[in-house]
């Protein structure tokens, strides 16, 4: 289970991204965090793993205190948080093997891995993913000569390799064409529901969140101001999420 | 423009009487603060100049129209400030025009250009393109063409001597045996030495990148402080030619290949570090965030995140400096002996032109060939290789190819580690008076007629730089259409005569106008107008060749468009063609300036006058506090050279 509570962050440059922010997230459930860009979703995953340090606040995963860990410790914490974005941060002039490999770096011997050694056993394990992401052929070319749906399944394949039990996904589909949203969100749903991974994920569009979402939370100027079931998401939810300018879009 | 309306006439009459008093003072009046600043400071410099000149050279009849032209500059701007008053249209063209005039007529005398040179004392210098034409390569004996005795100095021969020691114990041949052995000449010296530097500069660079990359830096404690003092150190370093290091470092590990190698280090170092760190700051952060969150440590960040984004544009950037050693590996002879440059020079010395225009045909076939394979390499990085395949590629250990060239690439290190006389022992070993030596020449001397004979070979050298870059560059332009091959594809005719013109760039282009002084210093005796030959030819060929690439890359779209309209021929070129190049032909030749003031810096070394023969001589007589001196102004001018010439180039683009 992952318990946020009281979670602010303040940038030094004075921008508050999260204003006192608590939520809870129970284990096997598909999060979906809504907001306008700059409401500090991506702030809100970043602090999560820790690559963004919380100003004040805790994040308790398992039990666990994420912000007292030291840094050694919060990177083999890590392990168990995958970590998928909107822009999928793949090493463009890797293969797409190495790339999908590096997911298991937190596991591996430091040393060893310096010489790009991976054992045999994660070399399989690295093709079981691709395969399942249907993207076997693929394992040996360079991570930019994919399109940029498949190279999201590279993230997501690169993810999987952590084997982790929470999966923060920053925007996954932002950055693809609308028509392939749903392959990249159906991948994730099926490792929520047939791996049990937890699942948090921020999207833009409501109809992602009603067909993919257990459950969803509302970010408004760095403040918690929904929290609830997707359908319950109606019109003057809606406006208190997006502002009152905001026009509901579908897509497909 | 925002000048004061209700009383415009008088104040049109305040501001023409106040630039009548000081120029541009009217035009600061009228808040054209820029203008009026830049009036003053261009009055107060062309005054300067013409007096510095009158003091220090015969100008004769030149004094009275120097004058007379900075008047009529006078004029236009007390009449520059009264239309700019009435808001009428200005004409800065004229008052540029008038500033030109004055800086070219005192290049041209300051510079010693006496075209009348070129021709009468032609007759002189016909023995040096006569050994051009012929140079001693080959010797005919008995209707055979075989390589003569120079050959074998420039490139290298094969000795009977007796076998090595190894050959004899691994028992393939017996001892007491002469067996063919390779010794090679003064161009195989230089490329060892371009290899070498370039391999240590590498070694050092890489690292020290890191600490001039801001992105790197922010991160650590007390980054920012070693940031910019890692930035300032390199670019110090970096203005500091190749050649004033090589006479720095003679003092330190004695004449030979060794101090070249090392002269051409400390500069590679300090230039790739820059670009290298560069490239560091512009590496994608998003990888290594992904590689972050997966738990990695910093190390692993840095080897799955970090290296595979900067090693490609590295690789690219290495080649790149790699061509530039080469070139610099044939000259830095000149000073710091060893290589084909030392050769040169005494070759110069003996009046052995053949043997001479042999070592410039060598020189040019090898740097074309290098400027090739360089030019090729890079394009291939920088496009990447596609790899397609299914198979996991083997690691390349196992690979036979792969072994193979690394054995040859050891090889081919321990034979240039030998050619280039390495030996580190020498480095703290320095001779007896090279720490006072150092102490000297940080100790610059700042005496008042030392200032004024430096600043004055210093003047000379910029304006040797003005005139090769304009005359050059002026030369260039017809030629540059000839080698364009979108004007001159349409035809055999035309295509020949592209391919011989882009062929003439290229040869002129490999040869550094250090090695092309001599011939000029034997047309037209040595001094600045010599020096400023030799540079006229190399930027010519350069700028030859960026020209034509200009042409080559044009839009043809508003040409068509322009031709749609009706336009003639000559309307289509007003309109279409030269609205797009002239402003990248002015960015190239401000920017061949900048080069052109670095290279101005070090002709003196062969005769060709200016700064350089001012530190030559100052170095021979071990006067290293004034040599201090010297490199200080070198390093200010440089410094200010590559600002300004940024700047404007921005502008412009």
């Amino acid at each position: 289970m992952l318990k946020v509570e009281n979670l602010t962050k303040i940038y030094p440059n004075g921008t508050v991204a999260l204003r006192d922010v608590s939520f809870e997230v129970q284990d096997g459930e598909f999060l979906a965090v809504i907001g306008l860009s700059g409401s500090g979703k991506s702030t809100l995953m970043r602090c999560i793993n820790r690559l963004i340090e919380p100003t004040s606040g805790r994040i308790i995963w398992n039990g666990v205190d994420l912000t007292a860990l030291s840094p050694a410790e919060m990177r083999k914490m890590r392990r168990q948080i995958g970590m998928i974005f909107q822009q999928f941060n793949l090493v463009k002039r890797s293969s797409v093997m190495t790339n999908v490999l590096s997911g298991r770096l937190g596991y591996v011997s430091p040393y060893q891995s310096l010489f790009n050694y991976f054992s045999p056993a994660d070399h399989t394990r690295a093709l079981q993913n691709l395969e399942r992401l249907g993207l076997r052929d693929k394992a040996y070319v360079r991570a930019d000569s994919l399109s940029g749906g498949q190279q999201q399944r590279v993230g997501i394949a690169r993810a999987l390799m952590q084997e982790p039990k929470l999966i923060l996904a920053d925007e996954p589909v932002a950055s693809l064409d609308p028509v392939l949203s749903h392959s990249i969100l159906k991948y994730l749903e099926q490792m929520n529901k047939e791996d049990g991974i937890t699942v948090l994920c921020s999207l833009h569009f409501l109809d992602l969140v009603h067909r993919y979402a257990t459950r969803a939370i509302g970010l408004k100027e760095g403040r918690l101001v929904f929290q609830g079931l997707p359908q319950e998401i109606d019109d003057a939810q809606f406006k208190k999420i997006f502002g009152q300018e905001a026009e509901r879009v579908t897509i497909l | 423009m925002d000048t004061l309306a209700p009383s415009r006439s008088s104040s049109a009459f305040l501001a023409s009487g106040l630039s009548l008093l000081l120029p541009g003072a009217g035009q600061f009046y009228l808040r054209q603060r820029e203008r009026g600043i830049g009036i003053g400071a261009s009055a107060l410099v062309m005054a300067y100049l013409i007096q510095w000149a009158l003091s220090n050279f015969k100008m004769g009849a030149l004094a009275f129209w120097l004058w007379s032209v900075f008047a009529l500059f006078w004029v236009w701007n007390v009449w520059d400030a009264y239309r700019l008053a009435r808001q009428q249209s200005t004409y800065n063209r004229l008052g540029f025009l008038l500033a030109l005039i004055i800086i070219y007529l005192i290049g041209w005398q300051v510079t010693d250009i006496n075209l009348d040179r070129l021709v009468t004392r032609f007759q002189d210098v016909q023995v040096v393109f006569r050994a051009l034409l012929y140079p001693d390569l080959f010797t005919q004996e008995g209707g055979t063409w075989r390589p003569s005795e120079n050959f074998g100095d420039i490139i290298g021969k094969m000795v009977e001597r007796p076998a090595p020691d190894w050959l004899v114990r691994l028992g393939i041949v017996q001892s007491n045996t002469r067996v063919p052995t390779p010794i090679f000449g003064k161009m195989a010296e230089t490329i060892a030495i371009g290899l070498m530097a370039t391999f240590l500069a590498v070694l050092f660079a890489v690292p020290l990148s890191f600490f001039a990359a801001h992105n790197i830096m922010a991160r650590v404690p007390g980054g920012i402080v070693i940031y910019y003092a890692m930035r300032t150190f390199l670019n110090i370093v970096r203005s500091v030619d190749t050649l004033i290091w090589g006479i720095i470092i003679v003092v330190w590990v004695g004449l030979g290949s060794f101090a070249g190698t090392l002269a051409l280090t400390i500069h590679s170092i300090a230039a790739l570090g820059k670009l290298y760190s560069e490239e560091v700051e512009h590496i994608d952060p998003g990888p290594i965030e992904a590689i972050t969150a997966t738990g990695a440590n910093l190390l692993q960040v840095i080897r799955y995140a970090v290296i595979p984004q900067i090693v490609p544009p590295f690789l690219a950037y290495t080649l790149l400096r790699w061509d530039i050693n080469m070139r610099m590996a044939t000259v830095v002879g000149f000073v710091a002996g060893g290589g084909i440059g030392f050769y040169v020079v005494e070759t110069i010395r003996k009046g052995a032109y053949e043997q001479y225009a042999a070592a410039l045909w060598v020189v040019a076939i090898v740097i074309i060939l290098v400027d090739m394979i360089s030019a090729q390499w890079r394009a291939r990085i920088l496009a990447g290789e596609e790899k397609v395949s299914s198979e996991a590629p083997r690691p390349f250990y196992t690979s036979l190819r792969a072994l193979l060239w690394l054995a040859l690439g050891l090889a081919l290190f321990a034979l240039c580690w030998q050619l280039a006389e390495m030996d580190l022992r020498k480095l703290f070993e320095p001779a007896p008076t090279f720490t006072k030596v150092v102490r000297d020449f940080v100790a610059i001397d700042l005496s008042p007629d030392v200032l004024d004979t430096v600043l004055k070979q210093m003047l000379i050298t910029l304006f040797q730089a003005l005139m090769a870059t304009t005359l050059g560059g002026l030369a260039a332009v017809p030629f540059s259409f000839l080698a364009a091959r979108n004007l001159m594809g349409g035809n055999a005719f035309g295509l020949a005569v592209y391919y011989v013109i882009r062929s003439l760039f290229n040869i002129l282009r490999s040869i550094e106008a250090l090695l092309y002084v001599a011939i000029f210093v034997f047309w037209v005796g040595i001094g600045p107008f010599a020096g400023m030959l030799a540079l006229a030819i190399t930027t010519f060929a350069l700028i030859g060749k960026l020209f034509s690439e200009a042409v080559e890359n044009i839009d043809p779209g508003p040409l068509e468009a322009i031709q749609a309209t009706g336009a003639t021929g000559l309307q289509t070129i007003v309109y279409a063609v030269l609205p797009q190049i002239i402003p990248p032909f002015i960015s190239y030749l401000i920017y061949q300036w900048d080069i052109n003031v670095r290279i101005a810096t070090i002709v003196g070394f062969a005769g060709g006058g200016g700064v350089g023969l001012l530190l030559n001589t100052y170095f021979s007589m071990l006067q290293y506090h004034k040599a201090g001196t010297v490199v200080a102004m070198i390093v200010i001018v440089v410094a200010l050279m590559d600002f300004a010439s940024a700047r404007i180039r921005e502008r412009l683009v």
